[in-house]
């Protein structure tokens, strides 16, 4: 048996004694026989701790609540010694289907003027279960076993797990593939297993329709169950059924809106002669080897132009529109912007997917020389904006940035999403405001400033950081994330301004 | 309650935020589920017992390992006679080890659930089975018709495609 077998084995339960010593020998000797066997046992640690992962199902059909908070809320002190040392008994061990690091079981995938009742929802938000009340539109659920659910306003739906959910009242229509077959609907009078399939399930006064599109329904009612297939139709209320098509339709219209809205928008502002450059991530898909980032700021500057690196494309903001990915250490955009400056305002649309380095590049000059912008998201998941001037008298080394720090805007809520990030900065007042979606999120003059010193751009990269100074501790900077817009100028943009860039491109 | 950081309440927050890496520690050395959930037990109560001597401005995990080292000391010891426990030579060797990668198994661990969700549904069961439902040999020799060598066989055949799917992402990171 090899070293991998053996350890399998030891894992499993499966090996004999002298396999075991076996085992034992290789592991003395070999410190890489020790390393595959801690690979391979944190591997399986994690499994047995955390299966649904491996399979997304979660079974509980309780709602899960985290540990910390059962005990903070249903403990009294008296038990709490006793349920330390039983914590680790009951949960998870025996108990695997209990979802340990979120309750999340839906993400809300789409919505359409969607408008709900007691909480304020977004596309992109995880679903934990619970009542979800749409008084007004369109709305998408996502289960995490892979069921689809399209809702239409005015509508109330209990969502009970991944795998199970009731409506109460209104309209919707379920998607559910083979993968999520077994999924439950409840609804007065009936309960709908569903073997794979799509139906329309209309409850108006606690009566309930349902009408087969394709595949197999096996309903539960009073009566013994009845398998419904595609064209059938049980019930007694109204049956104008939910039509997927025209809604997904309506989504579609709708974003090709806004999409349109921003790109005559974008044509004229490019004309503003504030912009030293304007970067919309505009792809030709024809071009395969096309890795131009073209400036669009009117009239052309050729020279500023910018190349691609590793990058690649993706969705944007909207189906129309590409964006810029981020990934991996050697991702960026490479430009050389000329010019002296006396002001800056910086500007992009980004989605961040995680904050995963120590400074995650925005936007940096190669190197770090005197009067070179860098802006960056911090660890903590702060905007950090610095600009560096070191007097010639004194010795390198010291600190001469003059830095500038929000407050955290990348949280887990804002992950994941369309933000708008601006930063403005005067070489007179030496002010720096920074934005995010427009909100003002800190505005600071730094201890070091002193009036009129030149601003540089010159070679640099978004995403990225060319040229990191010999010696730097934190050499690897890529964003994790992507970008769809940059709009660089040489003038602090007002408040409104900045304001007015959010709302020209907003998602929806 | 958050004034005091030796209050129970601050050690129930740190036990339930660290208890997948404590179990992972602890499963290293014992390879056993039930052994590593009884000396994750007793690791408990003995941070419990010494939680004043705790020291809330260092971090909470590694002073935790020495109580659960100790623990699973005492488990060997009890078991002493048993041929399917590690030595204390090889044990002390993993734990060295173990201490050097535990960053790199951390990543290892982020990039296995991105694993999982490429598998085919097939594997996806074979998972499920084993380690959602719990299902013993026996009951999968019988749900898969397969024998106990074949089965076995799979399951290493999967688990390894796994680890070398993470292998192959952290190298994509540049990390490996």
């Amino acid at each position: 048996m090899n070293l991998q077998s053996l350890i399998y084995a030891k894992l499993d339960g499966e090996i004999t004694p002298e396999q075991h010593q076996q085992l034992e020998a290789l592991l003395r000797e070999d410190w890489q026989a020790r390393r595959l066997y801690l690979e391979l046992a944190d591997q399986h640690a994690r499994l047995l701790q955390q299966p649904q992962i491996a399979t997304g199902r979660l079974q509980d059909k309780s709602p899960a609540v985290t540990p910390s908070l059962r005990w903070k809320r249903f403990i009294p002190p008296a038990a709490i010694a006793a349920s330390i040392a039983l914590a680790f008994v009951i949960w998870p061990n025996e108990t695997p289907d209990t979802e340990a690091t979120s309750s999340g079981v839906a993400m809300l995938s789409q919505t359409m003027d969607a408008e709900f009742a007691l909480s304020t929802l977004r596309s992109g938000d995880t679903l934990t279960p619970g009542t979800l009340k749409l008084t007004h539109g369109l709305a998408q659920i996502e289960f995490f076993s892979g069921a689809t659910a399209l809702i239409e306003g005015a509508a109330e739906i209990e969502i009970i797990s991944a795998w199970e959910a009731r409506c109460v009242s209104g309209r919707l229509r379920v998607h559910v593939p083979p993968a999520a077959k077994g999924f439950l609907m409840h609804a007065p009078g009936m309960k709908l297993e569903d073997l794979g399939t799509e139906f329309a399930l209309n409850v108006k006064d606690s009566r309930s329709a349902v009408h087969v599109f394709e595949g197999e329904v096996i309903a539960h009612t009073d009566q013994a169950p009845a398998s419904l297939t595609e064209g059938m139709t049980l019930g007694t209320t109204a049956s104008d059924f939910l039509r997927i098509n025209e809604l997904q339709g309506l989504i579609k219209q709708r974003q090709e809106q806004r999409f349109n809205q921003w790109h005559s928008w974008s044509q004229e502002m490019r004309k503003d002669p504030r912009l030293i450059a304007y970067y919309t991530f505009k792809h030709w898909p024809d071009d395969r080897w096309d890795r131009m980032i073209n400036n669009f700021a009117e009239p052309l500057q050729k020279q500023r132009h910018g190349g691609a690196v590793g990058a690649q494309w993706t969705q944007g903001r909207w189906p129309e529109k590409e964006a810029l990915e981020f990934k991996r250490p050697g991702d960026r955009v490479r430009m050389n912007l000329d010019g002296t400056y006396a002001a800056l305002t910086l500007a992009c649309w980004v989605k961040v997917d995680s904050v995963d380095k120590k400074y995650n590049s925005l936007l940096l000059t190669d190197g770090y020389d005197n009067g070179e912008p860098h802006w960056q998201i911090h660890e903590d998941g702060s905007l950090m904006f610095s600009i560096k001037y070191r007097p010639a008298d004194v010795p390198k080394g010291g600190k001469h940035n003059q830095m500038y720090f929000s407050q955290p805007v990348f949280t887990s809520d804002s992950l994941g999403r369309w933000h708008h990030l601006a930063v403005t900065y005067d070489n007179q007042s030496g002010e720096v405001i920074q934005y995010f979606d427009g909100q003002e999120v800190s505005r600071e003059i730094s201890g070091l400033h002193q009036p009129g010193r030149d601003i540089f751009f010159g070679p640099c990269e978004i995403g990225n950081w060319g040229l990191p100074t010999e010696g730097h501790q934190f050499p690897i900077r890529n964003l994790n994330g992507a970008i769809d817009e940059f709009a660089i100028y040489s003038a602090v943009l007002s408040t409104e301004e900045v304001k007015a860039l959010v709302k020209a491109g907003q998602v929806e | 309650m958050e004034a005091n950081p030796h209050s129970t309440e601050a050690l129930i927050l740190l036990l339930t935020q660290h208890q997948d890496q404590l179990f992972r520690y602890v499963y290293s050395l014992l390879a056993n589920e039930a052994d590593a959930r009884d000396a994750m037990q007793e690791t408990s109560l003995a941070l419990f017992r010494k939680f004043d001597q705790y020291d809330a401005k260092r971090p909470f995990l590694p002073w935790a390992y020495r109580f659960a080292y100790l623990q699973v000391q005492k488990h060997r010891e009890k078991n002493a006679r048993s041929p399917l426990l590690f030595s204390e030579d090889v044990m002390d060797l993993i734990a060295h080890e173990r201490s050097h990668i535990e960053p790199l198994l951390d990543e290892r661990l982020r990039l296995l659930d991105a694993c999982l969700g490429r598998l085919t549904p097939k594997d996806k069961e074979l998972i499920t089975s084993r380690y959602a439902l719990r299902q013993s040999a026996e009951e999968m020799m019988q749900r898969f018709a397969l024998s106990r060598r074949t089965l076995f066989r799979n399951l290493e055949m999967l688990r390894q495609r796994l680890h070398e799917c993470v292998t192959l992402q952290l190298k994509a990171e540049g990390l490996a």
